[in-house]
């Protein structure tokens, strides 16, 4: 095994004059939960989209355990073992809550059967389980959150990435999506990437971070000490003075 | 996929083979015989093109053209190779699935379904006037006459006839096609491919994100959606064994498969098949309007989808959902 589980090596992106990532470097250890922070257009999402295939690097390389997947299609790259949730959240609206965790399973070749039950157990590890046969169209924001999550562990990922994923919850249930997230890296060994606005949320579940502003890498470090990073106590704790 | 199929889809299949197995004993003349066998043929039609328009979510318009094709490619050959319908079905069928997975290429780079809807009505425009302007074979808009039927069955001392003229036997040959293509259908949808074509009917990106290989589950599709249309226009032409370009290629018909797909129930996989016997019916019954029949099929279609946005099978659909509305706290809880 390599010794970095996602390494990204001065990747940039262009969207015609627009340069949305500039030689962004980003390695992530195997089992730790690495947070991407940055302000509004800072590139957070086009990092993201870059690693999980939907956009593709103007320059530079990505690899997944050593191996390059700079230009593998994301459903190579899930088959490769890196799975996402989405900001705004995408539900097969037309499918119930059981069968959209099954669209993950038949999609690495396992029988319709088989998914079923294996399905079921992914719905109720993400709390899921009494909405088990009905319509994702029905679900609330926080419960669309929560299929997204059991959808991508289905695919039995080594990396996850997360995208705003406290993002339209409701406050009291943030703890519950939080203590599931740390479930899955301490008992499923699964490494992590967050994208996360929410500071509070991601003292509680980083590791490490990469503060990114206009396309590139300001800081890069622990959890604390880019937490303590003159730009960032700026902008996100408000830090006037710093 | 209770939305899409129903709760029992097989059971709904078996009650429609049953009531198909009554109709030759009904005391029907043979006009209403007729008017049945072209239900059951467009019945195919329409739901092997509601595959990729409400099954898969690709707002295609040309599938009128697979009809042609497929009408065609099996007329020709049987009227100049002298090969039996039988087997030359299966060539209108495989040559409108190749065509099917050739337009689908340029349609997986497509993102847009307004472009998408621009260049599969322009390819079925273009597949009309070739057929049009190969007037040695076909004979353009003449019309290409002749088509042989079906070769006679004979069971016993019983001989059953088949193509225009013959009624029974049409009929009983279309409802097997019916129910055939149906379960084929039924049974390829309720599987891995079904659960795979919703998905990227409802997400594209998730879907992808999930392992699912867009460009050869799409390309699957048409060829399946293609292939069926086609052997349904393959079997159309030895029916009424005469074909112009216009009839089956042109903008009457693209408006008659799409009215009673949206009428049955876009993504239903029984509307299509409710949407075909309304609107063949209807079409036979307004004959008595004369020049104002037109207007009021239009009509009819008009205030059916304002009342019935969901089409005939999303009627009882819809009554769940709001039923689901009103039921406080169902999406408030986390």
């Amino acid at each position: 095994m390599a010794e970095h589980l996602l390494d990204v090596n001065q990747v940039t992106v262009r969207f015609g004059g627009l340069v949305a990532l500039d030689r962004v470097d980003l390695h992530v250890e195997p089992g730790r939960t690495t947070a991407i922070l940055g302000p509004n257009g800072a590139g957070k999402t086009t990092l993201f989209n870059a690693v999980a295939g939907v956009v593709h690097p103007t320059s530079g390389a990505i690899s997944l355990d050593g191996r390059d997947i700079t230009k593998a299609l994301p459903s190579r790259r899930s088959r490769d073992g890196i799975a996402r949730t989405f900001q705004i959240t995408q539900p097969f609206v037309g499918l119930t809550v059981r069968e959209n965790v099954m669209v993950s399973i038949v999609s690495r070749g396992v029988a319709m059967r088989e998914a079923r039950d294996e399905a079921a157990e992914y719905v109720s590890f993400v709390g899921l389980g009494p909405k088990m046969d009905e319509p994702a169209r029905t679900l609330s924001t926080g419960q669309r959150k929560r299929l997204e999550l059991a959808r991508a562990l289905a695919t039995k990922p080594r990396l996850l990435l997360l995208d705003e994923v406290t993002g339209g919850v409701d406050r009291p249930s943030i703890p519950e999506i939080l203590d599931l997230i740390r479930r899955l890296r301490d008992e499923r060994g699964i490494t992590i990437v967050v994208v996360e606005h929410n500071m509070e949320v991601l003292f509680g579940l980083a590791d490490d971070a990469v503060f990114l502003n206009r396309g590139e890498v300001v800081v890069t470090g622990s959890m604390a000490e880019v937490a303590e990073h003159e730009a960032v106590r700026r902008i996100y704790l408000g830090d006037g003075d710093a | 996929m209770t939305e899409v199929f129903g709760r029992r889809p097989f059971l709904v299949l078996a009650l429609l083979a049953a009531a198909l197995l009554v109709v030759p004993f009904l005391p029907l003349n043979d006009y209403v015989l007729h008017i049945l066998t072209v239900f059951l043929i467009f019945s195919v039609f329409a739901t092997g093109w509601n595959l990729t328009l409400g099954i898969l979510g690709l707002k295609t318009l040309g599938h009128h053209a697979f009809f042609a094709i497929g009408a065609y490619l099996s007329a020709i050959t049987a009227y100049y190779g002298g090969v039996s319908p039988w087997l030359t079905v299966w060539v209108g069928a495989l040559s409108a699935a190749a065509a099917g997975v050739f337009i689908g290429f340029p349609i997986l780079r497509i993102r847009s379904m307004p472009h998408v809807a621009i260049v599969t009505l322009a390819f079925a425009e273009i597949v009309r006037l070739v057929f049009s302007n190969l007037k040695d074979i076909t004979r353009g808009e003449l019309g290409f006459w002749g088509i042989p039927p079906f070769d006679p069955i004979t069971v016993g001392d019983m001989t059953v006839r088949f193509g225009i003229g013959n009624a029974v036997g049409s009929f009983a040959l279309a409802a097997v096609f019916f129910l055939a293509v149906h379960l084929a259908l039924l049974l390829l949808l309720t599987s891995r491919t079904g659960l795979t074509f919703l998905a990227i009917r409802d997400s594209e990106t998730a879907a992808e994100s999930l392992g699912i290989r867009l460009s050869a589950w799409k390309l699957f599709a048409f060829g399946v959606s293609a292939a069926v249309v086609g052997l349904s226009g393959a079997v159309y032409a030895h029916y009424v064994m005469i074909l112009t370009p216009t009839s089956t290629a042109g903008p009457e018909m693209l408006i008659t498969l799409l009215a009673m797909i949206i009428v049955g129930g876009v993504g239903r996989f029984f509307g299509p098949i409710a949407g075909a016997l309304l609107l063949t019916v209807l079409s036979e019954v307004l004959r008595e309007f004369g020049d104002f029949r037109m207007l009021l099929y239009g009509l009819v279609i008009i205030v059916f989808v304002f009342v019935a946005p969901h089409g005939i099978a999303g009627l009882r659909l819809g009554r769940l959902r709001k039923a689901e509305r009103a039921e406080p706290g169902t999406a408030g809880a986390t």
